[in-house]
């Protein structure tokens, strides 16, 4: 019994926050409205949630690392854009197709990189890198399209994000694997250890023997490649790629990774509590579509949840520190 | 006296004189319509809002913080003002520009006690603010165009400092709303450099905790900082609403790159404690000319994103480089 309470007490008390707010909305909301429950909303939402939630693990990465990652809609874009030219220009055949997603994934590594080189080895705040970053990105992506989108992909590529296994959309077990792959590294490897101790004090994890600028680059370079991931099933879903789509996933991944409990300041994070508040904020979004509730309001309540769920953190975390 | 002139010749703000200076001549040599008066009063007009925002903005970032609501803040100031003016039958120049100043007050005070009451991270509050100040904007006003102002504030946009007609005949007159972004530079510069607040500004920056042990009122200091920030972006979107003859909700939004790139440039460090007013005049300069006149030198407006990105990304690694080379010099 001992053991039971104590698992509770241990088990993240934000994803189980996070958990019963989701079961309370979908209870809700299917009662009210039993269009919720629905097979097509049920698929649109698995549909819907992959593409911001694998930018999100890119955050949440970034984040643990004591940084941020504001780039990360650029590459996605960027990275789509790649892959859209190279299908189109070899013919859209199944073999470009998978070229087309090696170089999107190359070169949504290779932004990383750049990202984490110039963090790491120039000092200079993330936040600042990753906003030029996200400059530069777009920039080039706006280059090579030169504004209008990319459109006509192979059907082959649209299958991807909209196709079906097992009556799962397969953008959904992208994002499964995903998480458990980044489960793994985080508890279970050197890495994911030095990158919390990293996040948690720099001069520390140095004078512990650890390489700063080599976690930095990887930490960076695994969420460039998490964006170009991204970047790929937004290409699909939409069957066409542009320089501006998604440009308000940048709040939305920043809300979802500190609504999940990752500590801005880093070296604080879980992934079950980044795939809680990804869950929640779905429900959140398609109980608004299913309510008919303007767009608009929809960008206010996630500025507002951002807010008052930091507020309640901290009130909490002062509470604790007082008793 | 020689290390006194080696020092101002390679300080930040010359550095940016000169990337300006070779630009200019390589424009100007490039496309001969550039030298020429219109070019001056084309400028001015550019960097008018831009000003506004980068002294803001410089506040902020000099203070330890950086805020990213600005032009959300000046577009519900914008929107809000001329709707409620409208309305109600209201023409007034004060009346809008307090009105202005009060909204973006009332907000910059919300982004405050985010920061320095709860210990937000100064991004992620004034992101959040953001995010509910458009939305809010467009929820309540809608995405609708204001094109017919006031009558008085439409009449302000015709007056003028001075007038210069070029042989071709066609006018450029440099508006009377020049002066704003002057009066805050002025302003500002008096603050951070002759009163003891705006030094405690600096060490607010420089180092939070010692600034509270040397006596500084901290919070009090942050407090001020963002609700200027708020009330001076309000009074920009006024300003940008005069200048445009027109309040469209949506015109400023994703400008707050621009901002941050320029002040940036102009030698202010992003990790606080650093930055001067004239730094940032240069650094607004340079980055509107560049904005304006990329396209004298024949460069397709599709890759102006990337040149100022990678104008941005260059610039602050010059900077931090220097700051790297200033610690490790040796000490005497």
């Amino acid at each position: 019994m001992q053991k039971i309470t104590n698992y509770f007490k241990k088990a993240d008390r934000i994803a189980l926050a996070l958990l019963i707010g989701s079961v309370l909305i979908f209870v809700l909301m299917g009662v009210t409205h039993p269009k919720f429950f629905g097979k097509s909303n049920l698929q649109s939402m698995l549909i819907q949630c992959p593409e911001y939630g694998i930018l999100a693990f890119g955050m949440m990465i970034a984040m643990i690392a004591g940084g941020i990652d504001l780039s990360l809609v650029g590459i996605a874009n960027l990275s789509g854009i790649v892959a859209a030219v190279l299908m189109l220009r070899m013919g859209g055949t199944n073999l470009s197709i998978g070229i087309g997603i090696v170089a999107a994934v190359l070169v949504g590594s290779l932004c990383g990189l750049f990202n984490g080189f110039i963090i790491g080895f120039l000092d200079i705040p993330a936040m600042l890198v990753t906003l030029c970053g996200l400059q530069l990105y777009s920039g080039l992506a706006l280059i090579i399209t030169k504004g209008p989108a990319i459109t006509g992909l192979p059907e082959t590529f649209s299958n991807i994000a909209n196709g079906k296994l097992l009556g799962v959309p397969i953008g959904a077990i992208v994002f499964v694997l995903i998480a458990i792959l980044l489960c793994y590294l985080l508890y279970y490897t050197v890495f994911g250890k030095s990158l919390y101790l990293m996040g948690t004090n720099k001069i520390a994890s140095r004078f512990s023997g650890i390489n700063n600028l080599r976690i930095t680059m990887l930490t960076y370079c695994l969420s460039g490649i998490f964006g170009s991931l991204a970047g790929i099933l937004m290409a699909s879903h939409y069957n066409s790629a542009k320089s501006d789509y998604g440009t308000s996933y940048t709040l939305l991944t920043l809300l979802i990774v500190v609504l999940g409990g990752v500590n801005p300041n880093g070296g604080r994070g879980k992934v079950m509590g980044v795939v809680m508040s990804i869950i929640l904020l779905q429900l959140v979004s398609s109980a608004f579509n299913i309510l008919r509730v303007n767009a608009f309001v929809k960008t206010f309540a996630w500025g507002l949840i951002l807010i008052l769920v930091t507020t309640a953190t901290y009130l909490t975390a002062q509470k604790e520190a007082r008793d | 006296m020689n290390q006194k002139i080696r020092n101002f010749l390679t300080s930040n703000e010359m550095i940016v004189v000169y990337i300006i200076a070779g630009l200019a001549i390589l424009i100007g040599s490039v496309n001969h319509a550039f030298n020429s008066i219109s070019t001056v009063v084309n400028l001015a007009r550019t960097m008018l809002v831009t000003l506004i925002f980068a002294m803001c903005e410089m506040l902020v970032i000099v203070s330890g913080g950086i805020d990213v609501s600005f032009p959300a803040i000046a577009s519900l100031a914008m929107i809000a003002t001329g709707n409620i003016m409208l309305k109600n039958g209201l023409d007034n120049v004060p009346l809008a520009f307090l009105m202005g100043a009060v909204i973006g007050g009332v907000l910059g005070t919300l982004n405050a006690v985010l920061i320095a009451v709860v210990k937000m991270p100064p991004l992620i509050a004034t992101l959040g603010v953001s995010s509910m100040t458009s939305g809010a904007t467009l929820a309540i006003f809608g995405a609708k165009i204001l094109t017919v102002l006031p009558a008085k504030l439409d009449e302000l946009y015709k007056v003028s400092l001075f007038t210069y007609t070029n042989p071709e005949g066609i006018t450029y007159s440099l508006t009377v709303l020049f002066l704003i972004p002057i009066g805050i530079c002025l302003l500002m510069w008096f603050l951070l450099k002759y009163t003891m607040f705006g030094r405690g500004i600096y060490a607010t920056g420089g180092d939070i905790r010692a600034a509270r042990i040397a006596g500084f009122n901290v919070t009090a200091i942050q407090f001020f900082v963002y609700i200027m920030s708020g009330i001076l972006s309000g009074i920009a979107g006024i300003t940008y609403m005069i200048l445009m003859r027109a309040a469209d909700p949506s015109v400023l939004m994703g400008s707050e790159m621009m901002v941050i790139a320029a002040v940036v440039m102009g030698g202010t460090r992003i990790t606080g404690g650093h930055g001067t007013v004239l730094g940032t005049i240069l650094g607004v300069t340079l980055i509107s000319l560049i904005k304006n006149n990329l396209i004298m030198l024949g460069v397709p407006t599709h890759f102006q994103t990337f040149v100022i990105g990678l104008i941005m990304i260059v610039g602050t690694s010059i900077t931090s480089l220097k700051a790297k080379h200033i610690a490790n010099s040796a000490k005497i």
